[in-house]
């Protein structure tokens, strides 16, 4: 379990990390999601003891990260960024070699028995450089294992591997997450959707949302657009953006590349039902009425928008939105 | 070379090895720091470099100084243990620049940071790997007095006292070049700035004979000779003369080196 208080890191006059506060819960995939450059590694090695905070407080495992640095190092199991490794050594070299500062016992044994938890065990003679880049993502996820931790923080896990290797790299995330405090960093939201139970959105060292995937889609779907498609036969699509931006439900509405996004006036209101009738009443036909998909990505743009406070114009982004969804 | 699928064993079952608890005990980090890194220094070409260079530039002076001191006696024992401490501005730097500045560039510091091992075992065990290198090293030109001892009759003590001191002048070397090697991630710079560091100790004693000319600066002239490294071997310690404090002088440099290399480590991981 990690809660985190308050936790702040300046450098200087830049404030790199304000005041964030969440908990991570044990048997939890917990994603830290953000823009790069928005704080995440930084937390991340405030919670590993690597760098302390400048206020605010940090509990890993029970232990505080600034008092009891030691006692947290020893239940902690971390992926640095970049995945920092000594390329003149072999593999199962590398895994003794932390396993002796460790002070773990079966030196040999345990750098077997984690290589071959990360698919590994034939390469554990072979020098470091001559690894492929998701390899050695293995043999730095090997090492976060060696101690068998209560928490593991993998700062940005899947950069830089290719497709494949990161759906299983997914996987492997979402196995450790049943038994582990798993906090894991990454820029891509659709990864963060698809392996984590648990969510916190951080923008310019700031944490603009927390919850789990759906309850944070949850709160955006409420009021939230739908998509129409309507055959007008020989009439514009301009009249029928006319007509459904003449509804009492609807707010606005605009023309998108595959229908019409209209955007209802109250977020307890559902435009379908009067956009469906008007279509039966303009004797036109109805291809296509749905909710538009919110995913994670809009839940991003649309808090960091907020953040940001340039709330302006909104709307191109919805037909990327939607692309995205439908895959 | 292709990557084989990751098949992570995903479904754990109870005979893999991952079920059983791991035992963790007491652990020696500087000990296991130590171990690679002196491991690393003897697969390295610049340890072979740097024993080649220093044997070889050693053997000539060594030839040299046979030839022109031909039947003299007793045989001065003094002569390479001296040159080597000279050569050390040289030597010191080559060895302990890649040390600290090598894993805080390749990010490896961050990894050996979050492992449950302080700085100070850390920069412990990457100075005695070092020193013990400059040991071998220093132990290699024992032949010198060897040579001397089959064509005449050294003076055994005196021996004894130049060794011991080279040895010691060595380690203070190399604990000072080290603390280079924590401030920048620039190999070159920290070995540059360890032999200048190394450099102006060593001729502290001719800045204090300098500055003694100046009647009202000759407290300080005494500070500058007191810290220079030539003053507590030239006259001492190569002649044959074991004195405590000279000792004292070499041991406390090193402490306060590694102490200083100790807290550079620590700050520039603050700022991290």
């Amino acid at each position: 379990m990690i809660e985190v208080q308050e936790l702040t890191k300046k450098y200087g006059a830049v404030t790199a990390v304000d005041a964030i506060s969440f908990t991570a819960q044990h048997g939890q995939v917990t994603g830290f999601l953000g823009p790069n450059g928005a704080g995440k590694t930084t937390t991340m090695r405030m919670l590993t003891g690597f760098t302390p905070p400048t206020a605010g407080k940090a509990l890993v495992a029970g232990f505080d990260v600034f008092e009891q640095s030691m006692e947290v190092r020893k239940r902690v199991g971390y992926l640095p960024e970049n995945v920092p490794l000594y390329r003149d050594m072999t593999a199962r070299g590398y895994l003794m070699y932390l396993a002796e500062i460790r002070g773990v016992r079966h030196r040999r044994d345990r750098a077997d028995a984690v290589l071959k938890r990360v698919g590994l065990l034939d390469r554990a003679d072979s020098r470091i450089r001559t690894l492929s880049k998701g390899m050695r993502q293995r043999v730095g996820l090997a090492q976060a294992l060696l101690h068998d931790p209560q928490v593991l923080i993998l700062d940005e896990p899947t950069i830089g591997l290719d497709p494949l290797q990161v759906l299983e790299l997914r996987d492997v995330v979402r196995e450790l997450g049943r038994d582990h405090t798993l906090l894991f960093s990454t820029h891509i939201l659709s990864e963060a959707e698809q392996v984590c139970d648990s969510v916190v959105i951080i923008n310019r060292g700031q944490i603009v949302a927390q919850g789990s995937p759906g309850a944070l889609r949850g709160q955006l779907e409420r009021g939230g657009r739908v998509l129409a498609r309507i055959d007008t036969g020989r009439e514009s699509q301009a009249a029928a953006l006319e007509a459904i931006m003449a509804l009492p439900s609807v707010a606005s509405a605009q023309i998108a590349i595959d229908g019409i996004i209209a955007t209802p006036a109250r977020p307890e209101v559902d435009p379908r039902r009067e956009i469906a009738q008007l279509v039966v009443e303009k004797g036109w036909g109805l291809t296509e009425l749905r909710p538009l998909a919110i995913n994670l990505e809009e839940i991003f743009l649309e808090v960091t928008r907020r953040q940001t406070g340039s709330d302006t114009q909104p709307e191109p982004v919805a037909a990327a939105a939607e692309s995205e969804a439908v895959q | 070379m292709t990557d084989q699928p990751m098949n992570m064993n995903v479904t754990r079952t109870d005979d893999t090895p991952l079920m059983e608890p791991v035992q963790i005990g007491a652990s020696l980090a500087f000990w296991a720091v130590f171990k690679r890194e002196l491991g690393v220094f003897f697969r390295s070409p610049i340890a072979y470099a740097v024993a080649f260079g220093v044997l070889l530039f050693m053997g000539v002076l060594f030839m040299d100084y046979i030839i022109s001191n031909n039947g003299r006696a007793p045989a001065p024992t003094q002569q390479m243990p001296g040159l080597l401490t000279f050569l050390m501005f040289l030597i010191a730097p080559l060895l302990t620049m890649r040390l600290i500045a090598e894993e805080s560039r390749e990010g490896t510091l961050e990894t050996l940071m979050t492992l449950p091992m302080n700085e100070g075992q850390f920069i412990f065990g990457k100075f005695l790997a070092a020193w013990a290198y400059y040991t071998v090293l220093l132990a290699l030109t024992l032949v010198h007095l060897a040579i001397l001892a089959s064509i005449g009759v050294p003076d055994w003590g005196a021996a004894a006292g130049a060794y011991l001191g080279a040895w010691l002048y060595g380690g203070t070397c190399i604990a000072l070049a080290l603390i280079w090697s924590a401030i920048t991630e620039d190999q070159i710079v920290a070995a540059f700035l360890g032999a200048a560091t190394i450099l102006v100790l060593y001729l502290s004693e001719s800045l204090s004979t300098t500055l003694r000319e100046q009647p009202n600066l000759s407290g300080v002239a005494d500070f500058v000779r007191e810290l220079g490294l030539q003053a507590h071997y030239g006259p001492t310690m190569l002649q044959g003369i074991v004195r405590l404090e000279d000792i004292l002088y070499f041991v406390f440099m090193i402490i306060g080196a590694l102490f200083i290399t100790t807290r550079i480590v620590e700050i520039r991981r603050w700022r991290s």
